[in-house]
């Protein structure tokens, strides 16, 4: 059954002089499903295999259900991993490969039998029981490794980017069937990605490392609201960023003073907005701004915006907003959109 | 050019080598097989050569030694080479790689007699063993050469064949199998299980492939049991040439017919040997 996951103070190292993992410190509610994003070679996956116990950790732990697990070998662990490739046994059928984990447990052959047929009708691919891998489809091969993993109702669901290697077209549908899944099992799940989006729509909370390090554990939505950092701000497709001095609450900026829900630290702050929080119209933190640049987008319209003093903006509109180069318009940046990241590096957007 | 075109011309040659000398020698052996040479006016087709070798008991004594010989050499081998390869497929490799890859360098013939320079009664292991007392004299080592279980032969057959088919198991270890079975262990899979239901089953096909190559080269093989073999009876190979060598030429269909066998015997093998090898990779 679904199980708290706890990682503490985990590094790994392959011998290298940098760490692939270091002081990784998270923990996984039962039933949550927590993305670890990632660039490629950040130490997401080294990550997911100390979990899983395919590596050793150099110091730090791991508990599951609140007992440290780093004595116990992987088949003990209880935590099924999927991978990037579906890994099929490519001598046994589908229902060898889904009933695997149930057989090597000693579950009764007719028990074994009816689980292993809930499974396959639970990723949607009953039917295909007496075939062989080779005779399926990328995403249907997927979706069996999926299934294999649930069977055994692990405590732990380890998934290292199941859905990179299949086609754009059935990402979006094994995502679906991901979520729903693992609500359905109430799976504790640990997902690794490097596609923000993915990790976005499939997440509770987000978890983002890069160079081994965790730089941000939030909701999604922090992500894009209240990023900790401008390479944070970045990686979520942020844009707009403005240099300034933060006093009483509000921040001097080459704007005019701009005022903030939330509250600047004193002293060089860097804002940020998201492009689609931008505003035409006046009122509260507006300037005027003329339009150096359209791009139509088909669900939305980005509008590149000169403003004095030299910055540039871009906003994100509805695609019926007509604006043309050279327009003279008003624009505001809503106080409960700003957000002043602490860091004050970086130069004036 | 068309690409059929351009392939077949590209494959002309090689398949020209193949051809003449492989298809053309075969041809003509199993020509002279049926007692079939004018020059010593033999010109009528016939199968007395098959059944004078046939119904010879040196014929049958001498089938019986080949198939011991390569059947022991092919299992031993084996065993030894899926050992080795899975002790040694998480090491770094390099090491493991030139100890294993320097026998396969060197020749059937100067191996032979290096393990006999080591396994005769007047050789190393000999000596070493009088030297440390377990035997009195170096006399007194067991016979290990021209001996009737062709102890030596086997063992120079091993030597020289476990490096081949560990690396052949090696390079299928440390490609899918080791995913496979990092798979198998998060479903559960104790050791054994994943040895049995996932790391032998697709390593198999490899296995067979590699100690299939062993047999046929054992069971057809001349120069080791010729050098280390015992005297009677012999094994086919030899036997064939010492027909073939005879003075009188009227052996020589005998001679042909044993190689005809030898080569019919070798086929019947492969083919029982890839039916087992694909019940296998089918769990």
């Amino acid at each position: 059954m679904s199980a708290r996951l706890e990682i503490e103070g985990l590094t790994h190292s392959y011998g290298g002089d940098e760490p692939a993992l270091s002081e990784l410190t998270l923990s996984v509610e039962p039933g949550e499903l927590v993305a670890l994003l990632g660039p490629s070679g950040c130490g997401k996956t080294t990550a997911l295999k100390v979990v899983a116990g395919l590596l050793s950790p150099t110091h730090g732990d791991v508990r599951i259900g609140g007992e440290s697990v780093l004595g116990v070998p992987p088949e003990r662990r209880g935590a099924a991993m999927v991978f990037q490739k579906s890994l099929l046994f490519p001598h046994m059928t589908v229902e060898g490969n889904v009933g695997f984990g149930l057989r090597m447990r000693g579950v009764p052959r007719g028990e074994a039998r009816g689980r292993v047929e809930r499974a396959l009708k639970r990723v949607r691919i009953e039917g295909f029981a007496g075939r062989k891998p080779g005779a399926l489809s990328g995403g249907q091969q997927q979706r069996v490794a999926l299934a294999r993993a649930l069977v055994t109702e692990p405590r732990l669901l380890l998934l290292d980017e199941p859905l990179s290697a299949l086609d754009a077209n059935l990402r979006e549908g094994m995502r679906e069937l991901i979520k729903e899944v693992q609500r359905e099992g109430d799976h504790t799940t640990v997902f690794v990605t490097h596609d923000q989006e993915e990790a976005v729509v499939l997440a509770d909370r987000i978890a983002l490392v890069t160079g081994g390090r965790l730089r941000m554990y939030d909701h999604p939505e922090a992500f894009y609201e209240r990023p900790l950092s401008r390479e944070i701000a970045e990686f979520f497709g942020a844009t707009n960023f403005l240099r300034g001095q933060a006093r009483n609450g509000c921040v001097e900026t080459p704007l005019g003073t701009l005022r903030l829900e939330h509250p600047a630290p004193p002293g060089e702050v860097t804002l940020t907005i998201r492009p689609e929080a931008v505003r035409l119209e006046g009122g509260e933190n507006s300037f005027s701004a003329r339009v150096r640049g359209v791009t139509y987008l088909g669900t939305q319209v980005l509008y590149g915006l000169d403003v004095s003093g030299g910055v540039h903006l871009r906003a994100a509109l509805p695609p019926h907003t007509r604006l043309a180069v050279g327009d003279e318009v008003t624009a505001r940046l809503p106080a409960e959109s700003l957000w002043a990241l602490a860091d004050g590096e970086t130069t004036p957007g | 050019m068309d690409r059929r075109v351009k392939i077949t011309l590209l494959l002309a040659p090689a398949l020209l080598v193949v051809g003449v000398l492989f298809a053309g020698g075969l041809s003509a052996a199993v020509v002279q097989s049926l007692g079939y040479l004018p020059a010593i006016g033999m010109t009528e087709p016939n199968l007395d050569a098959y059944r004078e070798v046939l119904g010879s008991r040196d014929f049958v004594d001498s089938l019986l030694l080949t198939v011991y010989v390569a059947g022991a050499s092919t299992a031993i081998s084996t065993v030894l080479a899926v050992l080795a390869a899975l002790a040694l497929r998480n090491s770094a490799g390099r090491l493991s790689a030139a100890v294993f890859q320097l026998p396969i360098t060197i020749p059937h013939l100067v191996a032979a007699v290096g393990i006999a320079l080591v396994v005769s009664q007047t050789g190393l292991g000999a000596r070493l063993a009088a030297a440390l007392g377990l035997i009195g004299e170096p006399s007194e080592f067991p016979a290990l050469l021209y001996d009737r279980y062709s102890v030596g032969v086997i063992l120079t057959y091993v030597w020289k064949e476990v490096p081949f088919i560990a690396l052949v198991v090696l390079a299928a270890l440390r490609g899918v199998a080791g995913e496979l079975e990092e798979v198998a262990r998060t479903l559960g899979a104790n050791r054994w299980q994943r040895f049995w239901y996932v790391v032998f089953p697709t390593i198999a096909p490899g296995v067979v492939a590699a100690s299939l190559i062993v047999f046929a080269f054992t069971f057809g093989a001349f120069e080791v049991p010729y050098l280390l073999g015992q005297t009677y009876p012999t094994i086919l190979p030899v036997t064939a040439y010492n027909e073939y060598r005879s003075i009188d030429l009227s052996s020589r269909p005998a001679a042909m017919a044993i190689n005809v066998l030898i080569a019919l015997i070798t086929a019947l093998f492969a083919a029982a040997y890839l039916r087992l090898g694909r019940g296998l990779g089918r769990g």
